[in-house]
């Protein structure tokens, strides 16, 4: 028996790893380890006040906080019976369509592009390639721009809160946003380009996973086109050699992302994002791991539209900027969002005093564990023999990668 | 000659090791003097030797992480704490009790075969030659102290509150006009007031003002304006808990 160590992935979030088991010359079983620390989020929040937490939370990840910050919410405020006008929710939608331009790029054209161009980063590939990866950088640092007005930061930004906003954008950061995310379009067509041109990789997948809304949902949606709440449908189990838990829908492996959106939600998409589906359609069906790359490319030019649109509906309407008040009582809540590598759970009882009673959060890469295992074991298992070992364990790198994971925000916790 | 430079994460939510790509086209300016051997998250390239400089975000929460980090300082002439984790424990050191009654209230059991500890920052365990605070620290702090190393120079130290930079830009001081719990007095400043940019108080994130700051008062003002003491003790220590003089 021979073990292989991939220790730790690089060019992805957090630390993780695999080990892949070989037996007579044949891969046997991969395990994939996650060995970020735990950092018990759910003991952190217990017994605090609903106004903190959103920014505590967000602390979970900062590659994705934004999403965390409105995951959370939407869950105390549907926990408090709070609703909040259309203006609100627009400005939410606009900080996690920011997010999701600036967590695309970072993954696209900084971790996944110098696979495709043969490099060991983009700092390496910047001398050859420093077009490509000037356009990722400026896409990117224009998705963090979104994220400092909306989020209040770059990276943990406390401005979301429940029941509105601690500052709403003005008139001017609202034309920059509708301005600049039409001039950043023909880049990210460009990005679709290069991304289509990945090979398949990893498992197929069977199931796909996804929030009702395209960003955001009050429930989950399947292939079947079922709407269910998380607790209904996906069970969870622990691992004695990973920090993270493992999930399944009915009882199957499953995936979420934005190759699940793109397969669910095509409807949802802008023009001419919904025209790269199209011509897509057949590679992103195969559902092969390594299209999720695709399916990202086609979202930040979703992204960029849909930030346009939805600016010029803010500007056209004004801004009220009003926060709606809210009486703490006694309630229970789940909020539903999508973070940019997929669907992210917040759940929280809260008591009479508006403290929180109960919380439990399951994130993109966490739902991701099984399938991620399930497509490292298959692609070892193809090629284990075939190449050399520098590119067996790059591929196999490139299967995880094509994830996007964020392992920090795999580590969490269930049930107290 | 180039410097050897490596950045190491141990556990957090990979915002300070991200805030270095957020430098943009700076970075590509310290990389006019450095040359990276170590930054698992931006490149598959390593080459381990001898640094120069070691930048450590995170904080020590398993065995792995204390390995690593004994690495770090091991093969460094220079280590930088960098980010709230890595210089006061952050959130995830505030959560009490032991590390087994944690993992059974969580995981359903008291097994702990990936070797957890109880979150501590890494000032706990090396020498560090550098701390740079912050949820995530202000990103032209970290390019400072690289760029001064650099240069051979001693980078600049920031010593005053978050209250400073809150009247430079003359922002409306959310404690004394909307009577918003704000720990900006007692809260090392740095970050130019981001939070009260917003409109909402200061939580704290860049861990205690080391000097002069009153946390007495600050809790004293608090309870009038009418938050119960456990509530503010515990607010006071969501960032940094291994930290006494909060």
């Amino acid at each position: 028996m021979v073990n292989i160590e991939i220790e730790p992935f690089t060019r992805v979030e957090g630390n993780g790893g695999a080990e892949i088991i070989v037996e007579n010359g044949e891969v046997k079983d991969v395990k994939l380890k996650i060995f970020e620390g735990p950092r018990f989020f759910e003991l952190l929040t217990l017994g605090r006040h609903y106004w903190d937490v959103p920014d505590l939370e967000a602390r979970i990840c900062a590659i994705c906080y934004l999403s965390h910050s409105v995951a959370s919410v939407l869950g105390i405020e549907r926990a408090l019976g709070v609703n909040v006008p259309e203006e609100i929710m627009l400005l939410r939608e606009l900080g996690l369509l920011g997010e999701l331009i600036e967590s695309h790029a970072l993954h696209l054209y900084l971790l996944v592009a110098p696979d495709l161009f043969g490099y060991a980063d983009a700092i390496r590939m910047a001398s050859k390639h420093g077009e490509v990866v000037k356009e990722g950088i400026t896409i990117k640092a224009f998705g963090n721009y979104i994220r400092e007005i909306l989020g209040g930061r770059e990276i943990h930004g406390i401005n979301i809160k429940p029941g509105g906003f601690g500052r709403y954008p003005t008139v001017e950061e609202l034309e920059r946003i509708e301005r600049q995310s039409e001039a950043l379009l023909r880049p990210a067509r460009r990005a679709v380009n290069i991304f289509a041109e990945q090979e398949p990789l990893g498992a197929t997948v069977q199931h796909y996973i996804a929030t009702n809304g395209y960003l955001y949902g009050d429930k989950l949606i399947a292939e079947e086109g079922e709407k269910f709440d998380y607790l209904e449908h996906v069970e969870e189990k622990t691992l004695p050699y990973s920090f993270a838990k493992q999930s399944r829908y009915k009882g199957n492996i499953f995936m979420v992302g934005a190759l699940s959106r793109v397969m669910l939600k095509h409807d949802m998409l802008t023009p001419m994002a919904k025209h790269f589906y199209e011509e897509h359609k057949e590679k992103l069906a195969s559902g092969y791991i390594s299209f999720n790359n695709l399916a990202q490319a086609i979202e930040l030019v979703y992204a960029l539209e849909k930030a346009k649109e939805v600016a010029k509906t803010l500007l056209d309407k004004g801004i009220e900027g009003e926060n709606v008040p809210i009486e703490p009582q006694e309630g229970e809540g789940i909020g539903y969002a999508e973070a940019p590598r997929g669907v992210l759970v917040h759940h929280y009882r809260i008591d009479e005093r508006g403290n929180i009673a109960y919380s439990n959060i399951i994130t993109p890469t966490a739902f991701n564990h099984a399938i991620m295992e399930l497509s490292l074991y298959e692609e070892a298992k193809k090629r284990y023999g075939d190449s050399d070992e520098v590119t067996f364990l790059q591929k196999l790198e490139e299967t995880v990668r094509a994830f996007d994971p964020c392992i920090s925000c795999s580590v969490h916790v269930v049930r107290l | 000659m180039m410097l050897k430079l490596g950045v190491f994460e141990l556990t957090g939510c990979g915002g300070c090791a991200l805030n270095i790509l957020f430098l943009y086209e700076k970075l590509f300016d310290l990389l006019e003097f450095y040359e990276i051997k170590e930054f698992h998250m931006a490149s598959s390239f390593r080459e381990h030797d001898a640094l120069d400089v070691a930048v450590v975000t995170g904080s020590v929460s398993t065995q792995r992480d204390l390995n690593l980090l004994h690495y770090a300082r091991n093969h460094s002439n220079y280590l930088i704490a960098l980010g709230t984790c890595a210089t006061h424990g952050n959130v995830q050191a505030s959560v009490e009790g032991k590390i087994r009654e944690k993992l059974e209230k969580v995981y359903g059991t008291k097994a702990n075969p990936m070797r957890a500890l109880d979150s501590t920052p890494i000032v706990q365990h090396v020498a560090v030659d550098y701390a740079l605070p912050g949820c995530p620290y202000d990103k032209d702090e970290i390019y400072q102290v690289l760029i001064s190393l650099a240069k051979g120079i001693e980078p600049p130290t920031k010593d005053y509150p978050v209250c400073v930079e809150c009247k430079l830009n003359e922002y409306e001081c959310v404690l004394v006009k909307k009577e918003i719990p704000c720990l900006g007095p007692i809260t090392l400043g740095g970050c130019n007031a981001a939070c009260i940019k917003s409109g909402v108080g200061c939580i704290g994130c860049r861990g205690p003002l080391p000097k002069e700051a009153n946390p007495a008062s600050e809790f004293e003002i608090l309870k009038e304006l009418g938050y119960d003491e456990e509530y503010i003790r515990r607010k006071f220590k969501t960032f940094a808990r291994g930290e006494l003089r909060w």
